[in-house]
């Protein structure tokens, strides 16, 4: 069990390291000086994107596929929830039943909404043309992910599969659409700031 | 020698003539023109879909290839195994070749308007306009920019104005619009200046008002004659649109924009204001210190920034019963989304008109006419420019108003081309045609 323990730390560590190379190679690719006199606050875009800028309401995609929306967020809630067990699994912290029976349910419902998601994808037309081998590929591992975390607040006999999945999951991380986990903050903040320094965010008004 | 002969091949022609050192030097073009907010975002879409209804394309034809994340991911491919991967990676055949091209022109060019809804409303903030921009730069290199656009681009760089008015004739035709205007307003203090060295600012216009438009011009000049401003045309350089903009040349664009730089430094003007323009207000306010790296950026601003600061000044009056029908207004994408120019042009219509009524939704929320990205220019797109139209039409149509006011010439072509296909019933103006018939002036 050690041994499965360490490996979940250094796959981890790698996959962070293996991310971190690859946002710095994007950001290698440079910016070119802005000289334009701003008409906003770059700093004020970016907390807005970061921020008030993901609520539901914001967004008018948001608003209008709120269920995709909801089920999105309860997909990351339980990615989360399994990260912190996985967290819990590793260093060996023994978890308070409570936290145990939060994780769980957010692993649950976590799992379902990526299995929704899932099957959106595959059953809608235009999602289903949209889509990669690597869009399923990538569900179906975080989705085995979020089980895998569920059962092993069952029954110990899952931690290990649960610990072996998140070693595959971390070696995937950088190669595929997962990067996004830490991608996602990058390309707030380069939106965030362009559309803060030109006054667009965040917005005076809101729109009708 | 045969008609055929003397004819310019088209794009789809010459795509045939493609060579394989053609797509390597594509290759490193996209290579070039990528930088760290495009290399993050090919890097990040997730393919939601999420895009697919904030698309007036998708809206309109519910066709897989509008959809934003389609046109994105058909850059991200090549990308990914040719500029992005590791080295053996890319060596691996595919990527680009004649078939990917041609989806491109189709997807880039013909399917969308680089009005940015789109970024608006991703989930990770992708500028997915200034992406399809980078390849629209790749389709340049190659020559595929469609025919339209690209002469229009052409004309501008050989003549300085996309409609190639010559000086002589752009001369004339502001002095005998200076004319009109003394006798119309019966004040001979009236003048649309030229080469005023030492003015406030250089004013530039978009060639289709002394062509098609003049009622703007004279608008911006009463406004400005009324507020006493102390303002210039330039006999050298007076276009305010960058067509290059759209075609993604930024080498072309940097020419075109730095024309009006130039003539900024010859007649001693620290300001530029510009006319109605959505894409010539971003690519002269926001990308030309960009494309001309610039080391301190230059004062510019939109006509519109200027009359509402009139107006706060009490500089100008404006009586908005001289615009009794009930007007509503078109956000043009470059100027409001992409350009931050929001309420300018809402505050000068509350003032001008008696009944002014949004349209839904609004501000940087609003739909794209159909009329960017340089689709007015490139033909063989026309009918699907105008089909995606549709959604704008049925915005309008529910405003229930008279009249449709936008401060873009382009968008005021596409919406007179949507008002006459889906017979609106309504007039296109221009907003500062409205704020002058609404002047109240001691010579009227």
């Amino acid at each position: 069990m050690t041994l499965l323990r360490w490996a979940v730390v250094v796959s981890g560590l790698a996959s962070l390291a293996a991310l971190t190379v690859r946002l710095r190679s994007a950001w290698a690719f440079g910016r070119p000086i802005d000289s334009s006199a701003p008409k906003g606050r770059s700093a004020e875009g970016v907390g807005y994107a970061l921020g008030r800028g993901l609520l539901p309401w914001e967004k008018e995609s948001a608003r209008r596929h709120w269920m995709v929306y909801g089920a999105g967020i309860l997909y990351h809630a339980g990615i989360f929830c399994a990260l912190a067990l996985l967290a819990a699994e590793t260093i060996v912290i023994p978890l308070p039943e409570f936290a145990v029976r939060v994780l769980r349910l957010g692993l649950a419902v976590g799992a379902a909404a990526g299995v929704g998601i899932l099957v959106k994808r595959a059953v809608r037309p235009l999602s289903r043309a949209l889509s990669r081998t690597e869009d399923y590929a990538a569900n179906i591992l975080v989705d085995l992910f979020l089980l895998a975390g569920w059962a092993a607040t069952l029954t110990r006999t899952a931690t290990a599969p649960f610990l072996g999945i998140s070693i595959l999951l971390f070696a995937y991380i950088p190669f595929g659409k997962i990067r996004h986990c830490l991608f996602f903050f990058s390309s707030r903040i380069f939106f965030g700031a362009l559309f803060g320094r030109r006054g667009v965010l965040p917005p005076a008004s809101k729109a009708c | 020698m045969s008609s055929t002969a003397l004819r310019k091949p088209d794009w789809s022609e010459r795509l045939e003539a493609v060579t394989s050192q053609d797509l390597k030097a594509a290759i490193r073009t996209l290579a070039g023109v990528i930088d760290a907010p495009a290399a993050v975002g090919l890097q990040t879409c997730v393919r939601c879909g999420l895009c697919a209804d904030s698309c007036h394309y998708f809206l309109d034809d519910r066709d897989l290839r509008s959809i934003p994340a389609y046109k994105l991911n058909l850059i991200i491919r090549v990308f990914r195994s040719q500029v992005a991967g590791p080295g053996r990676a890319k060596k691996r055949a595919g990527g680009l070749d004649t078939e990917t091209i041609r989806a491109w022109v189709d997807a880039l060019y013909g399917r969308c308007s680089l009005c940015g809804r789109c970024t608006l409303n991703c989930a990770m903030g992708i500028h997915i306009p200034a992406v399809i921009r980078k390849g629209r730069a790749v389709l340049a290199s190659l020559g595929m920019v469609p025919d339209g656009l690209d002469s229009t681009v052409e004309t501008a760089r050989t003549s300085g104005n996309n409609m190639g008015i010559t000086r002589e004739e752009w001369v004339e035709t502001v002095a005998w619009l200076e004319e009109d205007l003394r006798a119309e307003t019966g004040d001979p203090r009236i003048r649309i200046p030229m080469d005023r060295r030492g003015a406030d600012f250089l004013y530039a216009v978009n060639p289709r008002e002394p062509k098609f438009y003049p009622l703007t011009l004279t608008a911006a000049a009463k406004l400005l004659h009324a507020a006493g401003r102390n303002w210039t045309l330039s006999s050298k350089a007076f276009d305010v649109t960058d067509y290059a903009y759209f075609t993604g040349d930024d080498g072309t664009a940097a020419l075109l924009a730095g024309r009006l730089r130039s003539a900024m430094d010859e007649l001693d003007v620290r300001s530029l204001v510009l006319s109605e323009c959505g894409h010539g207000f971003v690519s002269n306010r926001w990308e030309a210190p960009v494309w001309l790296a610039e080391r301190s950026g230059r004062d510019v601003k939109s006509i519109l920034e200027i009359v509402v600061e009139d107006l706060r000044a009490a500089r100008l009056r404006l009586d908005p019963d001289r615009n009794p029908k009930t007007v509503t207004l078109h956000d043009p994408c470059q100027l409001v989304r992409l350009g931050g120019v929001i309420e300018e042009q809402r505050e000068i219509l509350k003032s001008a008109v008696r009944d002014f009524v949004e349209m839904t939704p609004n501000r940087k929320e609003n739909f794209c006419c159909g009329g960017g990205g340089g689709q007015l220019s490139m033909t063989e797109f026309s009918a699907r420019r105008k089909s995606a139209g549709r959604i704008k039409s049925e915005q309008i149509r529910r405003t229930q108003a008279r009249i449709v006011a936008t401060p873009c010439h382009n968008c005021l072509d596409q919406l007179a081309e949507l008002n006459k296909h889906y017979r609106l019933g309504v007039e296109v103006r221009s907003v500062l045609e409205l704020a002058a018939q609404a002047l109240v002036s001691d010579s009227r």
